[in-house]
């Protein structure tokens, strides 16, 4: 299996602050990766400047072997990595279609004038873009079918805007998904769900890195589990290695109850 | 009053109108993606107006020519007063704008002006301080007879090419790659380029097209008019601006509805008798009551959760804007239960006093039936409608762009 993602010894530091401090890590094809950590662990800002919207000051990132740090977020996206958010950041006045469309944008490329005169081309583009959106909204059954396409997202339920989040993301066929938190408020049975659906994800072939605090969710996809404290890596290996790490209790819970627990 | 009077009138009102929209388009389509007031918007119609007289003066265009010449003519003197401010619009962006990005927000504001003030002083060395005019063509002062009213065929010209372009801009915003691009920029531009959109081309694109519009302005009113003022665009602009920001800033059919209803007040405020106009204050009360009973209902009608949405609750809500004297008031006076609906209650009483009042003016202007006012007090009939229009919808008529937060 080839190595998808490589971060090599990535710093980015907001004023005297080290976020993240020479991080390095890899993510390999068809692999699920978690990162944990307590909350200012410098996670969010790993995915930030993965995603191109924060140069890392220094260190490289590599996708698929290719350096991808300092390339505009646009760039990042267009080489392969696309991803979701924490806090959720869908277009919320445009329609449900229409955000997967959008997540569709960097695959498209017909011209200004070519869509102003409706060309053959593009209109079979169109129409093919727009099964394409509505065959990733089928991955999530019953939730985005049929009228509810036309809906604003604004006006999904939570856990929909969620799914939608992470349809999204798919609609550019990333070579690297990265999600933020994607069960982050929802309730147990609504977790679950998503869960299985990163599953099937991975069945699918897609390659994930996702940023999690349900350690359930966490226990039940990842291959691999890596955990961050104060910007620094302090262990990796499966999600049991990780969670008896002694190092990783003391960031959770203390140095007494990390004693404690030895 | 005769029909053929009315008639010109609300010819000439819609002119002037849709020479505003052609205008407050640009301005609301950069605010939509950046929520900055574009200043030098007005300038560029000007040069657009300039670069117009300039070609046509240099071509030496006259009666004296063939029919096709004089058409090739306006053509070149179009394609001109395109092409000029879109490269301006681009260059302005790149220069002034694109580099403060991001910083507080008086900042570019204060560079928008500083370029309008550049910009008007290049026109005055390049072009000079006087107005420039252009000869008379037989087509500037060409009119057809429809029914016994006489109408000028450059407002007709107005009128239709501004509404196509106008469609065109819908569609391209609404159905187009660009347009789902620009729609996404404005609602949040740093997941849109983590979408994969490149923001800095749409934001130039937004530019040019925004200047493309103001230049076809700046070209129609030199055909109409027959001269323009290097300071012309201040007051165009100004008023554009008001138009927008009447629509409601950020939407563009918002833009449109907003300029029409300038020129309309402007052209009718001091051409026709109270008594007609007032029926013009009936027709806002029309769309005011439909705002209240079906627009405005209907879309919070969307905001319950889903897993809230009952039919009980959902008739709650609508019995609020509908029947807002008793539920309304009740709800707004009873014990707040429930955001969503006491948050209505206010709205909808709000949108009640509005109507209330349009009712009483119109009443007044009834009992007054035969008063005209006089020209002198145009501007300040504007003014008031404005105010009045925004005091009670302060997002303007057809509201603001603003993004629903989730």
């Amino acid at each position: 299996m080839g190595t998808i993602l490589e971060l090599q010894g990535v710093s980015m530091s907001f004023g005297g602050l080290k976020a993240v401090d020479s991080l390095s890590f890899d993510v390999r094809e068809n692999e699920i990766v978690s990162i944990i950590g307590p909350n200012g662990s410098g996670k969010t800002t790993t995915f930030n400047v993965i995603s191109g919207l924060y140069e890392p000051d220094s260190g490289d990132i590599l996708l698929k072997g290719e350096s991808v740090a300092g390339l505009r977020p646009d760039q990042v996206h267009d080489k392969g990595i696309s991803r979701t958010f924490q806090s959720l950041r869908l277009f919320s006045n445009m329609s449900v279609l229409d955000n997967v469309l959008v997540g569709m944008h960097s695959v498209t490329d017909a011209g200004l004038i070519a869509s102003m005169l409706r060309l053959p081309k593009v209109r079979r583009e169109e129409a093919a873009m727009r099964v394409k959106a509505r065959e990733i909204l089928e991955m999530f059954p019953g939730r985005f079918s049929g009228p509810r396409q036309q809906q604003p997202a604004f006006s999904l339920s939570y856990a929909n805007r969620r799914r939608l989040e992470i349809a999204r993301a798919l609609a550019s066929e990333p070579a690297l998904l990265l999600l933020d938190e994607p069960v982050a408020g929802m309730n147990p049975m609504e977790s679950r769900e998503v869960m299985e659906q990163i599953k099937v994800l991975r069945d699918k072939g897609y390659t994930i890195l996702m940023i999690e605090h349900d350690m359930h969710v966490v226990e039940g996809v990842s291959d691999r589990v890596i955990a961050m404290d104060h910007g620094v890596k302090i262990a990796e290996g499966t999600y049991t290695e990780v969670a008896n790490d002694p190092q990783v209790v003391e960031a959770y819970l203390g140095k007494r109850a990390a004693e404690a627990t030895a | 009053m005769s029909l053929d009077h009315i008639v010109s009138v609300t010819i000439g009102g819609l002119t002037v109108g849709m020479i505003y929209a052609l205008i407050a388009l640009g301005y609301t389509m950069v605010y939509g993606v950046l929520k900055f007031i574009n200043f030098a918007h007005g300038e560029v119609f000007t040069i657009g107006g300039y670069v117009a007289a300039f070609t046509l003066l240099t071509l030496g265009v006259n009666d004296g020519m063939s029919a096709i010449a004089v058409a090739g003519c306006l053509l070149a003197a179009v394609v001109a007063s395109v092409l000029v401010p879109m490269a301006i619009g681009f260059l302005v962006e790149r220069i002034a704008y694109r580099p403060l990005r991001g910083r507080a927000r008086i900042i570019p504001l204060l560079s928008a002006i500083g370029v309008s003030i550049v910009m008007q002083q290049s026109i005055i060395l390049v072009f000079g301080s006087k107005p420039v005019t252009i000869p008379t063509l037989a087509l500037s002062s060409a009119s057809i007879v429809v029914g016994g009213i006489r109408i000028r065929v450059l407002a007709l010209v107005i009128i239709v090419v501004s509404a196509v372009l106008m469609a065109g801009l819908t569609y391209l915003v609404k159905s187009t790659r660009i347009g789902k691009a620009m729609r996404a920029t404005s609602q949040d531009m740093e997941a849109a380029e983590m979408m994969g959109i490149d923001t800095n081309k749409t934001i130039a694109f937004t530019f040019i097209v925004g200047s493309a519009l103001a230049g076809i302005g700046g070209f129609l009113v030199i055909m109409y008019y027959g001269s323009l003022k290097f300071d012309a665009g201040f007051l165009y602009g100004l008023k554009a601006f008001t138009a927008a920001v009447l629509g409601g800033i950020g939407n563009i059919p918002g833009a449109v509805v907003g300029a029409l209803v300038l020129g309309m007040t402007e052209t009718y405020g001091v051409s026709v008798d109270l008594g007609f106009l007032a029926w013009f204050v009936v027709a806002g009360l029309v769309l005011g009551l439909y705002v209240q009973m079906v627009r405005i209902p209907r879309r919070r009608l969307q905001h319950i959760a889903e897993d809230r949405r009952t039919p009980e609750y959902e008739r709650s809500l609508l019995n609020v804007y509908r029947l807002t004297p008793y539920h309304g008031v009740k709800t707004l006076l009873a014990e707040r239960t429930d955001a969503l609906l006491s948050v209505s209650a206010e709205h909808a009483v709000r949108l009640m006093a509005g109507n209330v009042f349009l009712a009483v003016v119109a009443a007044v202007m009834f009992v007054n039936a035969n008063v005209r006012i006089d020209t002198r007090w145009q501007p300040v009939i504007a003014f008031v409608v404005l105010m009045v229009i925004l005091m009670f919808r302060p997002s303007g008529i057809l509201g603001e762009a603003i993004t629903e937060k989730v």
